[in-house]
């Protein structure tokens, strides 16, 4: 046979007659060597691009080599990495990628490098490598700088003077010559601050309550009455998990779901809501679950809390088909490049493959951090391979684990408790189910034949009259035993229990069977009955004879207890105590009881006894004697005494039927709410991390997890003072990072932070790119404004809400958005803030302001998304899981879906959750408006907005008068109101005749309130 | 105006870091308007071949050696055994026994292309059609290679080619979607095969799927069309005095001509998908029954359709993530697969080019990867997954017909000659259509991303 080699060959180091002619080292690398690295090589290994680390454009390129060392050891082609390479002996390093080079090139490379490897070339000019920023140019860089909180410029304006962030803004303005426009009317003021802080419209109640307020401190109580507001967490929450890259599904190929996300999103609404000091949100965030342990005694009702605030490390992007580290490079990726972003505005995922090409942040940096990761057990979604989660944390403290393990079993246990008396109540109004079973007395059976239904077994075996046990103290008399004849060691007899027996408090365990070994059988092995769980699934008890002793096993040694006879008959009956793990017994004729105590039962035992077996696995190897067993009994009540009475054949129990189907009921309910109660966990678990052994980790060169360089200790970014882990630091490390990042002399998380909260506030941050905050970021506009706002975001204690307040309270915020000609031809983009920039509506505050407005918006937190049951779950890359699930609750709760978004959702822009995202990028399309015209959704909330009105007024003016204000925070003009109620006439008389007055009303109001629904005054905000 | 953080000259720096100063003079010099349709038709930064693309994408692995790779070694070594160095995502040394393909090849067209007997209607248009024979990628699993064929990226999220192309070049048609996708089911990795990811969402591909209501909320719900009218009056009404006092505001007028051109969308759309006009002959020709509204026939039938109504970018999915190509355990499945795209495919190259069109439609043909020319043993009927070497085609929109580009090796295991990856296919793709692959590109998280990322090279021997 043929044998074809893919890889592997290593033919071509033959030398070969191709190449004869060129007989000088020149001709031969100015003829063959020089055109072949330009065609094959140079493009990847040259002057544009460096893959590996590795040119091969000069001869100093090639000895330097790559990432793998030298590529040429001249005169030693066998030991050079180029012709490795080109031969493809190595599956981890073939080149060039496209396609293996022909073997005439190959030869003539391996001739090259064997003749000395002669290069003439001189590394060229300009062919260095983008250089990134050193750390001494990162100390001057700008964001990089301390914060130190600046003066305010003095500015003449009084109106602009009395907030520092006034005069900061008004002193750039003048710089540029910009005059601001004058500050917005109340109505605009109080829908922009309503929108903006809780992603709701104001109510008419609370703008006429502002409208009456003439105070000075109108606007600061209504920003008060807002921030108090739980719909304030739901708002700026959402913001952050947008940051976050908070999504409801893993990502992964089969998508799946995640049931316990929310926890995290409802955790990050809530510390919005409590204004949580920003520095203790990261620090929950990153390393939630080592301080919860630390503080499980003084403060247990937070350990949940801070436990599922590690989602946030958790909830990223997913890859892995199963729990294994196989793809945890990727998942740890998105982990890495998440925190630098959200939390520094660095882009350290760049750093996976290479030192970063701009900012200070070396491979070495991130394989520091990615050290911490790996010291980190991370809660598993389940995935393709491995189809059920695992390792999510529990949310109470390990000590509670085991208390509640103990209740939940115990509660289990009560359930078991009255299902077997159940059971035992069932079994003894069954005449047939005598002794725990169906037939155990053989008396079905038919004569002559191999035992059927419900016995199974294989070997010589026989029903037959000669079986028949003398004894009737369990089964009434009857004239059936069976007989087994020697064969092989699994050739025997089978019985399952319907009803089995399982471990329950208070109660032990009787079995019963009727033996012999048959008269002249000549073989001296022993047979074995065995009862446990399944076909030896879980070793209950062991008995075994051979025809002429009988022995039982006590842990792990076989005893024996008597002699025996040939041809006599005998009674065994075993109690086991399963509580105690020990069972004893009595063997013999009822003249000739042998009694034994205290034996211990199989080892692991898990408490179940549902099968009988008679084998041949017995206390003495070898063909076992032929046997006769009868009678036979499993039950949670003792036997009487062998001799001690004669059982009388059964008769039905009157009105048994009926209770047995009373008690079938009960049986199948109490069932049903074992399983419920089984089914839930023990204590509650989240989507987060926890501590696993610390490790360092080693770089992955150009990112590739199997090509490892040197390990890293476990640090911080080298920029922001490389602080190592203490020595002999017991955990992960992901305490020290919490600490290091939101430590005072870190410049960038305050920086960051601010400078998102402005972003938010105006739809454009001082810095305008959010979560860059490097070399090829944005600079500030205003750079001491933003040091003012984070070194007063610090000394406030992180405040988030005390920086609300501050912006809030500015003349900046409260400005108009007029335009204004001439500011607009210097700064159309309102850089400087001459004005308050115009916002379209995000997806979730549409949605929300229109289910207020139709009255359908439940304000309630909705519980845990409707995912199906977990032990459904079999979702594959070829049937992922997709789910859209409707609700009336506010948008923030909507189930968030990575692989398939949310078809509303996406539409209007939500942040895409595949990564962390810090700004939305707004688009206005015709699919879109064909959402707002034509979706059950806008026609369903405007017909419920119109039946609110029809309800409360019966004035058409006033109707359309209250509408206004409620759709769009303002009045109609009078133009307007005409407008619309002549519409609503008009529109009125075009229906079809055919429909109900009240019905043709109702849709012309309906038909208005999705016009004012739909109108640019309800979609944007001033 | 204000657009949030994507301000004027950031989209105008962006803009020109795209397509040059060129390109901003010619078209965008009206700064006012510039911005704030995203959407409207460009030029590349050369001249195009192609104004648009029609990408067939067949999922779950189509075997090169059965359709359009001849490899007569393989059928001569049938059974015979080679060592492969990967297997079932595993690296080794696998001892596996070679396959010969189940379908003859015939020469087809004045090119005599080798064509198997899976497709002979797209034989007998072979001429148009430049076939890829040594295509290679990095990933053989599912997701990964869908996603790489789609975006460039077999890990992380990003955008998609046709969001790319519609970012780059915006669409001729206002009142349609720039990127529509013909899927009756999601491929592998769902709808991240046609997301925008982090470029703006108005370039995402909008998903139809077949049957009798292919868009959502496409139709009407008031019982008359002049009521609609009316409420659209009103609206235009009360957005005009809105607008009186926010001139400057062209954010606003985005937002009402979106309204305009989606009434424009509820007449043309329908019309796109409402195949009554079309005559028993075209019909015939895809291979469709009349009234139908579903299979491939539809699909590629529509998809000409909306081509001719100036959509820029139309993907269409060949049946989705299951029930697919992925033959593991028959490749007899592949003659079911290929009956219902053969004809619809041929069908639409030949009526493309009789209406005149495909000379400037870049019709594309691919799939995750190929299938492995062996398997354990020689009577294993299925193939698995083979990403070294696989097969594509495009054709129309300035490419070479009737050439063959790219060799393998005897028996279709490994490309030889002219190999193509992926990101060298859609940077040819991007070059037909006007665009330079590399300075196609958007600022994201620091970098400036690419559908190539830092690969990619145009095989400028496919084209015409």
């Amino acid at each position: 046979m043929r044998i074809l080699t893919i890889t592997g060959l290593v033919l071509f180091f033959a030398p070969t007659t191709s190449i004869e002619a060129a007989d000088d080292s020149r001709d031969l690398f100015e003829s063959r060597i020089r055109p072949l690295l330009i065609k094959h090589c140079l493009a990847c290994h040259g002057p544009k691009k460096q893959e590996s680390g590795l040119r091969l454009d000069s001869r100093s390129g090639w000895v330097k080599g790559g990432d793998r060392g030298t590529s040429i050891v001249p005169g030693k082609a066998r030991d050079s990495l180029l012709i490795k390479a080109v031969s493809h002996v190595d599956p981890s390093l073939k080149m060039p990628p496209a396609g293996k080079l022909s073997t005439t090139e190959i030869a003539d490379l391996s001739k090259w490098v064997r003749l000395g490897a002669f290069d003439p070339r001189t590394p060229t000019a300009g062919a260095s490598s983008p250089k990134g920023m050193s750390l001494e140019q990162a100390k001057r860089f700008w964001s990089l700088q301390p914060i130190v909180l600046p003066t305010a410029p003095k500015v003449s304006d009084p109106a602009w003077s009395s907030v520092p962030i006034d005069s900061f803004v008004r002193s750039r303005l003048k710089e540029h010559d910009l005059e601001p426009v004058t500050v917005a009317d109340k109505r605009t003021l109080i829908r922009r601050a309503t929108f903006d802080l809780t992603g709701l419209p104001p109510t008419p109640a609370e703008i006429d309550a502002f409208l009456d307020d003439d105070s000075p401190e109108a606007f600061k109580t209504v920003v008060e009455r807002l921030l108090d507001s739980p719909a304030y967490g739901e708002r700026w929450g959402r913001h952050w998990l947008d940051v976050a890259r908070y999504a409801d599904t893993a990502g992964d190929g089969a998508d799946y779901p995640v049931r316990e996300a929310y926890k995290y999103r409802d955790w990050v609404i809530a510390a919005f809501n409590r204004d949580m000091p920003f520095d203790q949100f990261v620090r929950e965030q990153i390393a939630g679950d080592i301080l919860a342990r630390r503080n499980a005694m003084d403060d247990p009702d937070r350990y949940a809390d801070q436990v599922s605030a590690t989602g946030f490390l958790a909830i990223g992007k997913r890859y892995g088909y199963k729990a294994s580290p196989d793809y945890q490079y990727l998942d740890f990726a998105d982990v890495i490049d998440s925190v630098g972003r959200s939390l520094m505005g660095l882009s350290l995922g760049c750093a996976r493959c290479h030192d970063h090409k701009y900012d200070p942040v070396s491979a070495a940096d991130y394989y520091a951090l990615y050290g911490i990761l790996q010291s980190t057990k991370w809660a598993f979604p389940g995935g393709e391979e491995q189809k059920r989660p695992a390792h999510f944390p529990p949310m109470v403290p390990p000590q509670q684990v085991a208390v509640l393990e103990k209740a939940r079993a115990a509660e289990l246990a009560r359930f078991d408790v009255r299902l077997s008396n159940l059971k035992r109540r069932r079994m003894k109004l069954d005449p047939d189910r005598q002794a725990g079973g169906v037939d155990l007395g053989f008396e079905s059976q038919k004569s002559g034949q191999r035992p059927g239904t419900p016995w199974v077994c294989s070997g010589p075996i026989e029903i037959t009259t000669e079986a028949q046990s003398p004894f009737h103290h369990v089964h009434p008399k009857g004239s059936l035993g069976v007989r087994i004849g020697s064969g092989k060691p699994t050739d025997g007899l089978r019985y399952v229990f319907k009803d089995g027996l399982q471990a329950t408090p208070g109660q032990l365990m009787h079995f019963t069977v009727d033996f012999r070994s048959v008269a002249g059988s000549p073989e001296k092995g022993a047979f074995r009955f065995y009862l446990g769980r399944g076909v030896v699934q879980s070793l209950a008890v062991e008995c075994s004879a051979t025809a002429t002793t009988f022995a039982i096993r006590n842990g792990k040694n076989w005893e024996t207890i008597r002699p025996i006879v040939p041809g006599t008959w005998y009674t065994l009956r075993l109690t086991i105590d399963p509580a105690k793990k020990t069972y004893s017994g009595i063997v013999g004729t009822p003249n000739d009881l042998v009694t034994f105590q205290d034996k211990s039962v199989g080892r692991g035992w898990d408490g179940i006894v549902n099968c009988f077996i008679c084998d041949a696995y017995g206390h003495i190897n070898g063909p076992a004697c032929s046997r006769d067993l009868d009678n036979i009994g499993l039950q949670d009540e003792p036997f009487v005494a062998p001799g001690s009475r004669t059982v009388a054949p059964k008769r039905p129990v009157p009105g048994a039927e009926k209770q047995k189907v009373a008690i079938a009921k009960e049986i199948e309910s109490l069932t049903a709410q074992r399983q419920v109660r089984a089914a839930k966990p023990a204590y509650e678990v989240a989507y987060g991390v926890s501590e696993a052994t610390p490790v360092n980790a080693r770089i992955q060169l150009r990112g590739e997890p199997h090509r490892l360089g040197k390990e890293t200790p476990r640090r911080f970014l080298e920029v922001l003072g490389g602080d190592r882990l203490p020595e002999n630091v017991a955990g992960s490390g992901r305490l020290e990072l919490a600490g290091w990042i939101t430590r005072r002399t870190n410049p960038l998380t305050a920086r960051v932070f601010v400078n998102r909260i402005w972003r938010w506030h105006f739809g454009q941050g001082l810095v305008s790119t959010p979560s860059d905050f490097g070399a090829r970021g944005e600079r500030p506009s205003h750079p001491q404004l933003l040091d003012w706002l984070a070194a007063r975001f610090i000394a406030s204690g992180w405040s988030v809400k005390s920086l609300h307040r501050s912006i809030m309270g500015s003349r900046t915020y409260q400005l108009g958005s007029h335009d204004d000609g001439r500011n607009l031809q210097i700064d159309p983009e309102n850089r400087w803030h001459w004005r308050f920039a115009r916002r379209p509506l995000d997806a979730e505050s549409i949605r929300d302001a229109m289910l207020v407005l139709g009255g359908h918006l439940d304000r309630t937190v909705p519980q845990e998304h409707p995912f199906p049951p977990v032990h459904t779950w079999g979702f594959t890359i070829h049937h992922p899981f997709h789910a859209v699930y409707n609700s009336n609750h506010r948008s923030v709760y909507l189930m968030v879906q990575r692989n398939r978004r949310h078809p509303y959702l996406a539409l209007f822009d939500a942040a895409d959750p595949n990564q962390s995202v810090a700004s939305r990028q707004p688009t206005t399309t015709p699919t879109q408006a064909l959402y707002l015209m034509n979706s059950s959704f806008v026609h369903t909330q405007a017909a419920g907005f119109a039946k609110r009105l029809l309800s409360s007024h019966a004035d058409a003016e006033t109707r359309v008068r209250v509408a206004f204000e409620l759709a769009h925070g303002r009045l109609p003009e009078t133009s307007q109101l005409k407008a619309a109620v002549a519409f609503v006439t008009g529109y009125q008389k075009k229906l079809p005749e055919n429909s109900a007055d009240p019905e043709r009303h109702l849709s012309a109001w309906s038909a208005l309130m999705r016009v004012l629904l739909t109108s640019n005054a309800f979609l944007y905000v001033d | 105006m204000n657009l949030p953080d994507t301000t004027r000259r950031e989209f105008l720096h962006r803009a020109s870091g795209g397509f040059g100063s060129v390109a901003l003079a010619g078209l965008w010099n009206d700064l006012q308007g510039a911005p704030l349709n995203p959407l409207v038709a460009r030029q590349g930064h050369h001249l195009a071949k192609a104004d648009r693309v029609i990408f067939l994408y067949s999922t779950g692995g189509v075997s090169h050696v059965d359709t359009f790779n001849h490899r007569p070694r393989l059928t001569v070594d049938h059974a015979k055994s080679v060592t492969a160095s990967r297997w079932l995502n595993k690296t080794g040394q696998y001892k596996r026994y070679l396959i010969k393909p189940r379908w003859a090849f015939q020469q087809y067209g004045e090119s005599g292309t080798w064509v198997s007997d899976l497709f002979p209607q797209l034989g007998s248009v072979i001429d148009d059609i430049c076939v890829f024979n040594a295509m290679h990628c990095e990933s053989d699993g599912h997701d990964k290679a869908t996603l790489a064929a789609h975006t460039g990226s077999a890990q992380f999220a990003r955008p998609s080619a046709g969001s790319w192309v519609s970012y780059g070049l915006g669409t001729q048609n206002q009142n349609l979607p720039s990127f529509m996708v013909l899927a009756p089911a999601a491929p592998y990795a769902g709808a991240q095969t046609w997301g925008s990811d982090f470029l703006p969402a108005c370039h995402q591909g909008t998903q139809v799927v077949p049957g009798k209501n292919p868009l959502p909320n496409i139709r009407p719900r008031v019982a008359r069309p002049e009521l609609q009218k009316m409420e659209l009056d009103l609206l235009a009404r009360l957005n005009r005095t809105h607008r009186k006092a926010r001139a400057a505001d062209q954010a606003l007028d985005a937002r009402i001509r979106s309204f305009e051109t989606a009434f424009g969308m509820q007449r043309e759309a329908p019309e796109a998908f409402d195949l009554s006009g079309e005559t028993e002959a075209t019909l015939k020709l895809y291979g469709l029954e009349r009234g139908a509204t579903s299979g491939f026939g539809w699909q590629c039938l529509v998809a000409r359709r909306l081509a001719e109504r100036g959509v820029r970018f139309l993907e269409l999915i060949d049946v989705g993530s299951n029930s697919n190509w992925d033959s593991h355990g028959n490749m007899a499945d592949h003659a079911r697969l290929a009956r219902a795209i053969d004809r619809p495919i041929a069908g639409l190259l030949t009526d493309l080019k009789q209406r005149g069109m495909l000379e400037r439609t870049l019709v594309v043909w691919t799939t995750e990867f190929g299938r492995t020319p062996f398997n354990t043993n020689a009577n294993h009927a299925g193939r698995e997954h083979h990403n070294f070497c696989f097969s594509s085609w495009m054709a129309g929109g300035g490419i070479r017909g009737g050439h063959v580009h790219g060799t393998s090796d005897e028996h279709g295991i490994l490309t030889d000659q002219d190999a193509v990856h992926t990101h060298d296919f859609n940077a040819t793709m991007l070059h037909l259509l006007g665009i330079d692959h590399e300075r196609l590109t958007y600022r994201h998280a620091g970098r400036d991303f690419r559908l190539t990322d830092v690969h990619g090279e145009v095989i400028h021997d496919v084209i015409a």
